[in-house]
């Protein structure tokens, strides 16, 4: 019996799961032998609440999303976050700061008292979770690396190191040396430090390793000339819910 | 591949089948071949440890069989058989590595004791067959063309043109106006006046990922090794990653021979380049890796239109033959390449400050030196340190299997000891969990544990890590220096030991006469003391002093009175002991001992133009009091000064008519609470902390001064941190118990901190360090 896969998608822009299944078409059909995918909306217009393993895409922002998210959970045998917004909150955090009225207030102005919104938050703050799948957006290997680590019954291999480990396996010229600054040291490698090696430069997207030292990262981005406010913008982008949280 | 086996290659059927069948008995692992063909096509399937040759054999001969299994697998040791001996045969297959020559017909039982030696002393020394021709073993040393020769850049140039036609090129070049190894599609894209690359050359021999198996899994299951072979020239090797390429070889290759690094390493040639603009960073002389004498092909010093080329291997001077015009270096060549090298030895400007040979013993010595802790604070555990080091060589093997689950490879990738997860185990434990191990494991390996177990030292002193650390904590070299600096200063305490003036009268009172007692509480008396030589204390705020009443003891006591009120000082004495009972029977005029001040005292300079509150409970108002007194004195240098002040009641409040004088002083914000009123109580009545939250305070410039019994501090804090007053803003002064004063007896110690010495006044963010202070 193939494990039955669906993907959910909360607030987010979908585009976590367009990326995933960017495969080729043999590579495709070699992991529809593996899964049956019984509910993705980017693709096929079945849906079914008979499944095994869910995807959930996007972080959680109003109060009508966490029991859908409850369901989910307790149908799935396995939970795997999808993307930045889904494993750390990502950018939809970027609003906590603000009180929730102003919020609506910003995006919806006068249609604001049509629309309700709670503090963004990550996935494991609702329910449990098993997997990870990081990155804004993720990397189709990555995915397909999950994928394959359920199948084969693993853990999947991902690193606890920081982006500077693959940064440097790349070969690339620090961004630190390029006058310019970067969350890497801090952030969740996995994937190959992929912006700077493309000649930008890490934003945080994976979120923070288990222990990162941020007073030392923040120490270092005020000795390359960023002062204390520009230094927590640059957490915030994606880690606002992380740091808000310490 | 087994150990014992052995390839008989003989057309003769007879003689081929009862070598083998003698062999087999005997419990080898015994293959045959019939022609020469045959022999080339089985040992490029799989290795042996012993060929048996028939030197005549139809079509090839022996010796070019010989000739090609040298080529593919050069420590396979071969034995030549013959019916038809010649001198120059075996002085030929000598030539070409066979190692002994037997002649037909031969005894089989003498043959099986040849091979058995043969095996025997091949694992004996696994490292000479296995060692890459381009590092010499003594005895191959007389083949070595090590020569200097003179090549003109622009023949220079035609060598790498061609080598671009023949082999994969890698070479220095810029990128973002730095430097890297990269693939070489033209001679000018090198760019060999460089300092240091951002990656080592060493990625060529051993990259950041290999597959190093090539599997299929389910009920057909089976595993390949995979190496890579692809033959390739690395251009623009500086001596010190040379030496790191040396150490690689003894960490590979000299024990367990490593397929993947020994394949790469045998089809690399390396042409090195002396470093004659060395990066700041870099301290390759200390550590005696500027030079290189081995582990090259070819080794180039620019001096000028052309380089001097010493010869390194025969692969190089191949290469020069048939690529470069050579001609012979002039006395004027000689001279400008010493005076290059020269220059370059003096462009270095960090060094070693001891001798390299003592380093290891150093390390030893200073396994729990503070250093470790210290230095490692800030470390990002983000191994850039160990991922640009030329002679780091850990790594990692995981798996990866192919979507239609049959197929897979298993890939190795660099680790390194830095990483928070490189020495966890599966069941959760981190034999390495803090920063300040992994530290000093790091620098261990650099300056000891290598050396100790490969015969080199662990860093060659090229700089990167200390380039590419953000934290600026990663350079060995500093490592070295900042432990060597803490011997010295370990030593030096010795050596002084002689010339120390005693401090004779450390433990021995001054006298001070008892000017005024004046009953505080039921408890409590204040007592105004002045030395009887008439000197000031000279105390700080916040600073104690030990009374002493010769035959009783002696006790340490906050001083009450600010240091603006010379020319007597006040202690306050709560009696509750024998020393404090001796304390209060002292009558006016009596004389004490006096020792101190002690202590570091409140930082007034640190508090001048902020607001202070002050919190006292009970008898904390003691310390405090000279504080109050020192603000009120210098007004104007402070902001506002809010006192608060509790009691448990009425009748334990003290220094009652300053208290009345602060209420009614302008210059003072002032409330008191008692924690039980009584009829006549007609003030607030409730713990401390009830008056905080009335106040308004603006938390950027306010320091809270705290001092109470330890149960208040817990309360207080609470209360201080909903006003957003930061951690190094709220201080406090704690309550230890003191003999000495002179952070000796060791009482007052909390953690690794002595009171008296570095209290007893602390930041609450010290204290967080602290874990038995509050």
């Amino acid at each position: 019996m193939k494990p039955k896969v669906a993907f959910f998608d909360f607030t987010s822009c979908e585009g976590c799961q367009l990326d995933v299944l960017n495969l080729t078409g043999e590579e495709l059909l070699d992991l529809l032998d593996g899964i049956e995918i019984v509910n993705f909306r980017e693709a096929i217009s079945n849906r079914s609440d008979d499944y095994d393993i869910a995807f959930i895409e996007g972080s959680i922002s109003r109060e009508a999303e966490i029991p859908r998210l409850q369901k989910i959970r307790s149908q799935a045998k396995v939970l795997v976050s999808l993307g930045a917004c889904a494993c750390i909150g990502g950018v939809n955090c970027l609003k906590n700061h603000l009180h929730m009225e102003e919020a609506l207030k910003i995006v919806y102005g006068d249609a604001a008292k049509y629309y309700d919104t709670i503090p963004a938050r990550p996935i494991h703050a609702v329910v449990p979770v098993d997997f990870y799948v990081r990155g804004c957006p993720p990397q189709t290997a990555e995915f397909v690396n999950v994928v394959k680590a359920l199948l084969l019954g693993k853990k999947p291999d991902i690193p606890n190191f920081p982006v500077c480990t693959e940064c440097k396996m790349a070969g690339n010229i620090c961004v630190f040396e390029r006058g310019m600054t970067c969350v890497g040291p801090v952030t969740r490698a996995g994937c190959n430090a992929i912006c700077v090696t493309g000649g930008r430069r890490c934003w945080g997207c994976r979120g923070l390793v288990d222990e990162p030292n941020v007073d030392s990262e923040k120490e270092i981005l005020k000795k390359y000339g960023l002062t204390p406010e520009q230094v927590l913008e640059k957490f915030k982008i994606y880690n606002s819910y992380a740091e808000v949280k310490k | 591949m087994k150990g014992n086996s052995v390839l008989i290659v003989d057309d003769e059927a007879i003689v081929r089948d009862s070598i083998r069948d003698w062999l087999a008995d005997a419990g080898y692992d015994v293959s045959t071949a019939e022609t020469a063909e045959q022999a080339l096509d089985i040992v490029s399937r799989r290795d042996f440890s012993v060929m048996v040759l028939d030197v005549r054999l139809p079509g090839q001969t022996g010796l070019s069989v010989l000739k090609e299994v040298k080529a593919q697998r050069p420590w396979i040791k071969s034995i030549i058989i013959t019916a038809y001996p010649s001198e120059e045969t075996t002085a030929e297959a000598t030539r070409l590595g066979a190692i002994d020559y037997v002649v037909k017909p031969l005894a089989p039982d003498d043959l099986e004791k040849l091979i058995r030696e043969t095996i025997e002393s091949a694992g004996k020394e696994p490292t000479v067959v296995a060692r890459p021709a381009a590092q010499p073993r003594p005895s191959a040393r007389a083949v070595q063309v090590k020569k200097s020769v003179v090549v003109t850049k622009r023949s220079f140039k035609n060598v790498v043109e061609n080598l671009i036609t023949t082999m994969d090129v890698y070479g220095v070049k810029a990128k973002q106006g730095k430097y890297v190894f990269d693939r070489i599609n033209a001679p000018d894209e090198l760019a060999l006046d460089y300092d240091i690359t951002a990656m080592p050359p060493t990625v060529f021999l051993f990259p950041a990922r290999e597959t190093i198996l090539k599997f299929k899994f389910g009920e057909a299951g089976k595993a390949e090794p995979v190496v890579d072979t692809t033959p390739r020239v690395i251009i623009g090797v500086h001596p010190c990653d040379i030496h790191a390429i040396e150490l690689l070889d003894e960490a590979f290759i000299a024990i367990n021979p490593d397929p993947n690094y020994i394949a790469r390493r045998q089809n690399s040639l390396i042409i090195g380049v002396d470093d004659l603009n060395p990066s700041p960073k870099s301290f390759a002389p200390s550590m005696g890796t500027h030079v290189a004498e081995n582990g090259f092909d070819l080794m180039l010093t620019d001096i000028g239109n052309k380089y001097m080329v010493m010869i390194g291997s025969q692969k190089g001077a191949d290469l020069l033959v048939k690529y470069a015009q050579v001609t012979e270096p002039t006395a004027e060549d000689i001279a400008r390449q010493k005076t290059v090298h020269d220059e370059a030895h003096a462009k270095y400007k960090i060094h070693l400050d001891v001798p390299r040979e003592r380093v290891p013993r150093m390390l030893e010595d200073s396994y729990d030196d503070p250093y470790w802790q210290a230095r490692s604070n800030t470390c990002l555990s983000c191994g850039s340190c160990v991922m640009v080091c030329p002679t780091c060589f850990c790594f990692d093997v995981q798996d990866d299997v192919a979507l239609n689950m049959k197929d897979g490879q298993r890939m190795r990738q660099w680790d390194g000891c830095m990483l928070v997860d490189f020495a966890k185990v599966a069941t959760g434990e981190n034999f390495r969990h803090d920063k300040a191990s992994r530290f000093r494991h790091r620098i261990y390996r650099k300056g000891k544990y290598v050396l100790e177990r490969y015969g080199k030292m662990g860093c060659v002193g090229c700089g990167r890590c200390a380039t590419a650390c953000l934290a600026e904590i990663a350079s060995p070299l500093e490592a070295f220096n900042a432990i060597a600096e803490s011997m010295r200063a370990k030593q030096a305490a010795q050596r002084s030991l002689r010339e120390t003036r005693p401090e004779s009268e450390l433990y021995a009172p001054r006298f001070a006469r008892v000017m005024r007692v004046e009953q505080l509480s039921a408890k409590e008396k204040v007592f105004e003391f002045k030395f009887l030589d008439g000197k000031d204390l000279g105390h700080q705020p916040g600073q104690f002093v030990s009374v002493s009443i010769l035959g009783i003891g002696e006790s340490p006591f906050g001083v009450a009175t600010s240091p603006t009120r010379t020319g007597s000082f006040e202690v306050a004495v709560r009696n509750v002991g024998s020393v404090t009972n001796a304390v209060h029977n002292l009558q006016k005029n009596a004389v004490v001992g006096i020792r101190g001040p002690f202590g570091n005292g409140f930082n007034v300079k640190a508090m001048e133009g902020k607001d202070i509150l002050f919190i006292a409970g009970g008898i904390g108002l003691f310390p405090v009091r000279s504080l109050i007194q020192y603000v009120l004195d210098r007004r104007k240098q402070f902001g506002r000064a809010i006192v608060l002040f509790g009691a448990r009641s009425p009748a334990e409040r003290l220094f009652l008519n300053e208290l009345a004088a602060w209420k009614n002083n302008p210059d003072l914000e002032f409330a008191e609470t008692v924690d039980r009123g009584t009829p006549d109580w007609t003030g607030n009545v409730g713990v401390i902390t009830t008056l905080i939250p009335k106040l308004q305070i603006d938390p950027r410039k306010t320091v809270a001064v705290v001092v109470g019994p330890p149960i208040m501090y817990r309360f207080v804090i609470v209360e201080l941190k909903k006003k957003d007053l930061a951690d190094e803003n709220i201080i406090l002064s704690l309550e230890r118990r003191m003999k000495c004063g002179v952070g000796k007896c060791g009482h007052c110690q909390i953690n690794g901190v002595y009171v008296c010495q570095e209290g007893p006044v602390f930041s609450l963010a010290q204290l967080r360090t602290l874990r038995e202070a509050v």
